[in-house]
């Protein structure tokens, strides 16, 4: 990298996504090459994002500042500026993205001849450029506009099969709710201009007057919140996620909801600097909500991306409560327990980026081999589809927060961090935090129960329709996309401080106090730096150590064992007939008991048709089906609706006449009232 | 001592003694029911009699179903490792982690509800459910149960947990610490699949949970997966023993007589507990799959309140 400087390396970055872009659109014809140009382009490009990020989170210390446009007008400029927050997260789009665009080349074969996979393209690699303009903006103006940019792309891509009717409520679901999100924003930049005169991120906050720090926090709280999918803002995730192509699925979950993250550091920590611990409280409750309710309708899903829609709320969920601790700790004063929290965060960050990247990838592989995302109809997938089953085991490990896998790691750090933020002498923070211990518990255990059930039925057992009899393996470049995430979250669930050293450099950056010395340990040992005696664990001892007695115990065996001899029969049928696919457990079977148990959650509702024939112990015809309650769309959202509706109904008739003359009236007042206001004020 | 003999010795311990307390669990329960029952080392030749023999091992199954009785092991003997017999063979800076130690137990727990899906058997999918259900439920106890231990300890490293118990005067007439024992007992019974949640000795479909995952396994296959149920109730029952009933204090002496002494006086606590287990199992009733989460409420609000107490009465 000698004679290279870091913009350059950004600059030739930006150049080849709107290379791909444009190559894309030129090779609309051919859509194979168009394809192939294209992924290509995008993972050079986002080679040289890794590059480029990880440079500047171990050696270029000073933010980089890139002027792209220097507009005549004051306030719109296009300038970025790259610290490490942003590198940080220009690492995770660009390693995703990376892995994404090798898997494109062979998932999006099946679009060729049938769809316009060039105008696909063009908004792929047009998307992740605009989410690299999020993750660098200087001024809220720019930022602004490029979240525009970010949230109109994905909804072109979450519409791109719109001839499906359930496509297209899925993207007016998105994009109501992502427009109420930005319009919170809005103030809250409005706010902004209208108490500094600037709309520099940089620019110190210190003329904003508390009580308009506290709407403004609350303002981008509710902003962040709706592209973050916090619960109650969730509702457009679970409808967006199944529409959308699977490698835009990935992105959109892996990446761009994590621009909401990063908008909260960005606007929260690094701008509005944080003044009272209930800020982090609220983040804090709000993540433990998420947490737990995001996975337990996971539990209750069948369509695989709608579930993996769900766990990305609970992800999501994991992240606030990292996030909660450190803004709550900061703002007392505790810097070591802010610093630890947040860099579980940002841990939990990256690693939901390599998971639930890679798991929306091997669903995108089923749905491509089975024709279905109804995981009811699958089975037996691991002996049609080894490979793409051995990496989804190991997506639904490490999301499952399991040894030896990446997700552990994060999910130790938050809850180390929320026993440091335990102490005597406040009460509210103990029983929130000891809450969201047993929240973390409870939908660590969820999640493992959901990802055996997606696991076990999808892949284990007998298929269970002709279109899973008939699967076969996804095309290698696929293959290799999820096969480098799975990489990933192996090596970072087993040597962790290679990652958690960069991530440390954010929190230098953020807050000014270093962990990684303290998570140091010898022979990749992570240990908690505020515990007074040790408190540690070494992944890589706890993975030689089960590989050691798995073999030993194998070794022994052969040695000293009997026959050893296996034979190969039938499954025990009690002494019936052969048992066929339908007398296995389905993913129904699988959640009633949790059903059962949280019915108050759910709201169970079951419908059971029979068509009796001749005899009533022998139906014709049997229909069963169970469904649950949306409880925020049925009890929040629809009845805002149906207000809305009903005032402007009554609206149309009062102010929305037809006549012309009353409109000129309504522009005549509306001028006279701002001259009016020009002039007093 | 040097981190290599003490997880040699923690390995060997624990696999040794694990298919004991088994037998003592069940010469108990027979006795207080007027039965001779089986012999103490019954499990052992079990365990011999099971590897001698060939697996069946049905045609729907994949690797899965075979690896999961390595992979059942080879967690719990990982669990067993962090779980000290005694505090003076610790190693220092031992990286030993409770949190660690619960999440290492759920890739076992994983695969085996993995296995009882693999075969496409209903009996291995209904158990998986279960379990799913059980351990769903029994986590957030463990957690907060622990993380309060940690907090009084200032870590949740196993090994600084038990040293920082034995400054205890008389843990269990404590509030914090009783409440925080009853609430590890039920995890205890839930985690090893003992009445009332579970039945060890039952294979009616209405009421099995464990034995329904691992209900298709046979042979070599099933000792493994025995094998490493007992190392689990064992690692758990160490870790309840060792924090809640701390020994290593009475002991004045030094050097390797008083680590003898040491691993002496924890083997007579795991045999009371193992007594204690048996009998709550015979002095109880299975409950009905849907009143576990009663149970399990019961362990949380347990463990909920000791956190409290923890704040209102100090350590």
């Amino acid at each position: 990298m000698v004679g290279f400087r870091p913009e350059q390396v950004y600059l030739l970055m930006m150049l080849l996504y709107g290379g791909a872009a444009l190559s894309a659109l030129l090779l609309r014809k051919h859509p194979h090459w168009g394809n192939l140009t294209a992924h290509g382009l995008c993972l050079a490009a986002a080679a040289l994002g890794t590059a480029a990020s990880l440079l500047q989170l171990t050696v270029v210390e000073a933010p980089l500042r890139v002027s792209l446009l220097q507009s005549a007008l004051p306030l719109i400029g296009v300038d970025l500026v790259i610290d490490r927050l942003s590198a940080f997260f220009i690492l995770t789009l660009s390693v995703l993205g990376g892995c994404v665009s090798i898997y494109s080349f062979g998932y999006l074969q099946h679009y060729f001849g049938r769809r316009d996979v060039g105008l696909f393209n063009f908004l792929y690699a047009l998307f992740i450029l605009s989410m690299f303009w999020v993750l660098t903006a200087g001024n809220a103006v720019f930022f602004f506009i490029a979240w525009e940019i970010m949230s109109l792309l994905s909804y072109f891509l979450v519409v791109f099969e719109s001839e499906q009717k359930e496509n297209q409520r899925a993207g007016t679901i998105y994009i109501i709710m992502t427009h109420l999100g930005t319009s919170f924003l809005l103030v809250g930049f409005m706010l902004m201009f209208s108490f500094t005169q600037s709309f520099d991120l940089l620019a110190g906050s210190a003329t904003i007057p508390g009580w308009a720090k506290d709407v403004m926090f609350i303002l981008f709280l509710i902003g962040f919140g709706t592209k973050a999918g916090v619960i109650p803002l969730h509702i457009w995730l679970p409808y967006a996620h199944p529409a959308a192509a699977s490698n835009v699925s990935a992105l959109m979950s892996g990446i761009m909801i994590k621009t909401a993250i990063y908008g909260l550091l960005r606007f929260v920590l690094g701008y509005l600097q944080l003044q009272h611990a209930w800020w982090g409280m609220l983040l804090l409750g709000l993540g433990l909500v998420s947490a737990v309710l995001g996975v337990a309708y996971a539990l209750m899903e069948h369509n695989i991306k709608r579930l993996l829609a769900f766990h990305s709320i609970e992800n999501i969920g994991i992240i606030l409560i990292g996030l909660g601790v450190s803004f709550t700790a900061l703002a007392q004063g505790h810097a070591l327990v802010g610093a630890v929290a947040l860099a579980a965060a940002l841990f939990h960050t990256f690693n939901h980026a390599l998971f639930k990247g890679g798991l929306f990838l091997g669903a995108g592989a089923l749905q491509l081999a089975t024709h279905t995302k109804d995981i009811e109809e699958l089975g037996g997938l691991i002996k049609r589809m080894p490979r793409t089953a051995l990496l989804m085991l190991i997506f639904s490990l490490a999301i499952s927060a399991i040894v030896p896998f990446n997700g552990f790691v994060s999910e130790w750090l938050t809850y180390q961090a929320l026993l440091g933020s335990i102490g005597p002498g406040q009460a509210g923070i103990n029983i929130i935090a000891a809450l969201a211990v047993a929240a973390l518990a409870f939908s660590g255990a969820l999640a493992a129960a959901c990802f055996v059930k997606l696991f076990g039925i999808s892949f284990l057992g007998l298929p269970r329709s002709e279109h899973a009899l008939h699967a076969r393996e996804a095309p290698a470049s696929m293959q290799l996309g999820m096969g480098l995430l799975a990489g990933l979250c192996l090596a970072a669930g087993v040597y962790p401080l290679g990652f958690l050293r960069l991530i440390d450099q954010v929190g230098v950056a953020l807050t000014g106090t270093a962990i990684a010395g303290g998570l140091q340990g010898g022979w990749g040992t992570v240990s908690y730096p505020l515990a007074a005696a040790g408190t540690s664990i070494s992944p890589p001892a706890a993975l030689a150590v089960m590989v050691g007695v798995g073999l030993a115990a194998g070794i022994l065996l052969r040695v000293l064992g009997g026959s050893g001899r296996e034979r190969r029969y039938g499954t025990w049928d009690c002494g019936f007939a052969a048992i066929n696919s339908r007398m296995q457990y389905s993913a129904t079977g699988f959640s009633k008991p949790l059903r059962i148990v949280l019915r108050l959650l759910y709201r169970p509702g079951r419908e059971l048709v029979v068509e009796e024939g001749r005899s009533p112990y022998f139906p014709d015809l049997m229909k069963y089906k169970v469904s649950t309650e949306a409880i925020f769309e049925k009890y929040l959202y629809d009845p805002g609706l149906q207000l809305i509706n009903r005032f402007s109904s009554k609206l149309e008739y009062r102010v929305q006449t037809g006549s012309i003359h009353m409109y000129l009236l309504y522009i005549f007042l509306t001028m006279l009232a701002l001259m009016l206001y020009n002039r007093l004020v | 001592m040097n981190p290599s003999s003490y997880i040699l010795i923690q390995i060997l311990t624990i696999l040794a003694v694990a298919p004991l307390v088994n037998g003592i669990i069940r010469k108990s329960k027979a006795l207080t029911q007027k039965r001779q029952g089986p012999p103490l080392l019954q499990m052992y030749w079990d365990l011999y009699k099971l590897l001698q023999k060939s697996a069946v091992v049905s045609e729907t199954a994949s690797w899965i179903f075979t690896a999961t009785p390595y992979i059942v092991l080879a967690t719990a003997v990982a669990a067993a490792v962090l779980v000290p017999v005694s505090t003076l063979i610790i190693p220092a800076g031992f990286p030993g982690d409770v949190i660690m130690l619960v999440y290492i137990l759920a890739l076992g727990r994983f695969f085996m509800m993995l296995a009882g899906l693999d075969t496409g058997s209903t009996f291995g999918g209904m158990g998986s459910s279960r379990e799913a259900m059980i351990s769903a439920l029994i986590e957030p106890s463990i957690l907060v149960s622990m993380l309060t231990v940690g907090l009084i300890a200032q870590s949740t490293a196993v090994g600084e947990m038990m040293a920082a118990m034995k400054l205890v005067t008389a843990p269990l007439l404590h509030p914090v610490y009783l409440l925080l024992f009853l609430a590890l007992v039920i995890v205890l019974l839930a985690e090893t699949s003992r009445i009332p949640v579970d039945d060890p000795a039952t294979h009616l479909e209405l009421t099995m949970v464990h034995e329904a995952m691992v209900l298709e396994y046979s042979g070599r296959q099933l000792a493994l997966m025995e094998l490493g149920a007992a190392v689990k109730q064992l690692v758990l029952i160490t870790l309840l023993v060792n924090l809640f009933l701390p020994h290593d204090q009475l002991l004045t002496m030094t050097g390797s007589g008083a680590v003898l002494l040491s691993v002496l006086l924890y083997l007579l606590k795991v045999v009371l507990a193992a007594v204690g287990i048996a009998v709550i199992e015979t002095s109880t009733v299975k409950l009905r799959l849907f009143s576990v989460p009663n149970l399990a409420a019961l362990a949380f609000i347990l463990s909920f309140l000791g956190f409290l107490q923890y704040f209102v009465l100090g350590r």
